[in-house]
């Protein structure tokens, strides 16, 4: 399972260098950024950028909601899979994970941390926000969305052999990330994975569950990179199902213990 | 050319005044300032689809343009193409928008202290024209509505009517330095020196 999400997640990764080698190429199947992006006749769009766009011009055009839809319908059926199949941040992290194992650098984990108190700080974060955008009557809430602007950065390098300022927002983030708070923007910052998890519901959805009782290793609350207790966490909103906690479970071996299930 | 001349005039490309342009502009289709500020959520489609890397991104600048796609006729006018307008996926960019000569850029307005052709007419007219002078019309023979954005008058004074789709080609390839005479003044944009500063507070109508 862990080799689909690796491949999925370097697919759409390619995603953002193809599109803009193909509209260079004058192909325009294809066009856009995590933003919004167009794939033939169809525009799928980050909820995050209409809401904005709703919430400061008070116009709605259609396209802008239907072009929301599938994103909010993928989020309601099966989590935040953006976040753990897709996300080319998350990726990132994962490597930074994976090079600071290797040179033996321990991460700061504070695994006693409260899921609760994460979510309040990230809805927080989208509320002030929100506040701050409906102040200035700009949509800048993608500053500190980094796949935003990694994809939109992405196109610049790609057309016009460029950066533009916001690649110091995401290089600081990058240093926190790095050096102080153990995955910052997920756990804490990102707007866009904070919106999508207001479309997970506690009741209805692709789920982890655990049986009640087990051999108590607890791999998977080691393992799971947003600081959960997959046991009881399952349904949090914080949990982008990339079912890392699943496969480290070894007592699935014998019986199910940690599992997928559709509620 | 010499391998560090190569070096010099690609890092020369990059163009990190952009601060300090003037004759910027929205791509075609753009509403008015105001909105487009609250609709664009800086998607970068348009940018990306432009064939002629006509649309640039904006760096951060004095209010929050930081990311919105601009057009600097002086470096390149709008080809008038319209790919772009039919990408934008809020309505920054209107999609009715689909005919080239419906554009409404903005408007050109030719500076005839500066033009060439005028200085020309001008030493004609007082009977002191020493030959130095040639006849210039970069700006009529590069527009692509010809005859109908842009005509001369008595063969040489360059006037444009209400046709002009603002594209910034004529800038484009204006000879004057350092200040072009022709100069594009963008729609719903305050003034040349101005577009795309708009003030935030003007913005939300508090000033
Ligand atoms: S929370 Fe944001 S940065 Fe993290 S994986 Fe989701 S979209 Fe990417
Ligand atoms: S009309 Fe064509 S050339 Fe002009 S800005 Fe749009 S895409 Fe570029
Ligand atoms: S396509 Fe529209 S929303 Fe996207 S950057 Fe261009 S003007 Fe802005
Ligand atoms: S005069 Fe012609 S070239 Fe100049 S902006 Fe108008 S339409 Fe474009
Ligand atoms: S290109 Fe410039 S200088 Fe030449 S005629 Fe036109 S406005 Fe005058």
């Amino acid at each position: 399972m862990q080799k689909i999400r690796k491949i999925s997640q370097i697919f759409f990764l390619l995603l953002i260098v193809v599109i803009p080698i193909l509209n260079l190429m004058e192909i325009y199947f294809f066009n856009g950024s995590f933003i919004s992006l167009t794939v033939g006749n169809l525009a799928i769009s980050d909820p995050l950028a209409v809401f904005q766009a709703i919430f400061l011009s008070h116009k709605i055009v259609p396209l802008m909601l239907i072009s929301i839809l599938i994103p909010i319908l993928i989020v309601i059926f099966f989590g935040r899979v953006w976040c753990s199949y897709a996300c080319p941040y998350f990726l990132m992290t994962e490597l930074i994970d994976k090079i600071k194992n290797k040179l033996n650098i321990k991460n700061i984990q504070n695994k006693n941390i409260n899921t609760n108190r994460q979510n309040i700080i990230r809805y927080g974060v989208l509320l002030t926000g929100f506040i701050i955008i409906g102040i200035l009557g700009v949509p800048l809430l993608y500053l500190i969305s980094p796949p935003s602007v990694i994809s939109t950065q992405m196109i610049m390098i790609i057309k016009h052999l460029r950066f533009t300022s916001e690649v110091i927002i995401l290089l600081s983030i990058l240093i926190v990330e790095i050096f102080f708070i153990y995955r910052f923007a997920c756990r804490y910052l990102c707007p866009t994975g904070t919106l999508l998890s207001l479309f997970q519901f506690k009741r209805f959805g692709l789920k982890v569950k655990h049986i009640g009782s087990c051999s108590e290793c607890n791999a998977c609350i080691k393992e799971c990179p947003l600081m959960l207790d997959p046991k009881i966490d399952g349904d949090s909103k914080q949990c982008n199902n990339c079912g890392i906690c699943v496969d480290s479970c070894k007592d699935n071996l014998k019986q199910k213990t940690l599992f997928f299930k559709m509620k | 050319m010499s391998f560090i001349d190569k070096i010099k005039l690609f890092l020369n490309s990059f163009d990190e005044n952009e601060f300090f342009k003037i004759n910027r502009m929205r791509p075609p289709g753009a509403v008015e300032e105001k909105l487009f500020m609250e609709l664009c959520v800086r998607c970068s489609k348009c940018i990306e689809i432009c064939p002629y890397r006509v649309i640039k991104r904006s760096n951060l600048t004095k209010n929050f343009e930081v990311g919105t796609p601009y057009i600097y006729a002086e470096e390149k006018g709008c080809r008038l193409c319209m790919n772009c307008t039919t990408v934008c996926p809020t309505g920054a960019l209107d999609k009715d928008v689909t005919y080239f000569r419906d554009t409404r850029i903005g408007v050109a307005k030719v500076d005839d202290t500066i033009c060439l052709n005028h200085l020309l007419y001008n030493q004609e007219e007082a009977g002191i024209a020493d030959g130095t002078m040639a006849v210039c019309n970069q700006c009529f023979n590069s527009c692509p509505l010809k005859f109908d954005a842009i005509y001369l008058e008595d063969m040489i004074l360059p006037r444009i009517t209400d046709k002009c789709t603002g594209c910034g080609i004529c800038t484009e390839s204006c000879p004057t330095t350092p200040k072009k005479a022709i100069n594009i003044l963008p729609n719903g944009m305050a003034d040349r020196d101005e577009a795309g500063y708009i003030q935030s507070l003007k913005r939300k109508g508090l000033r």
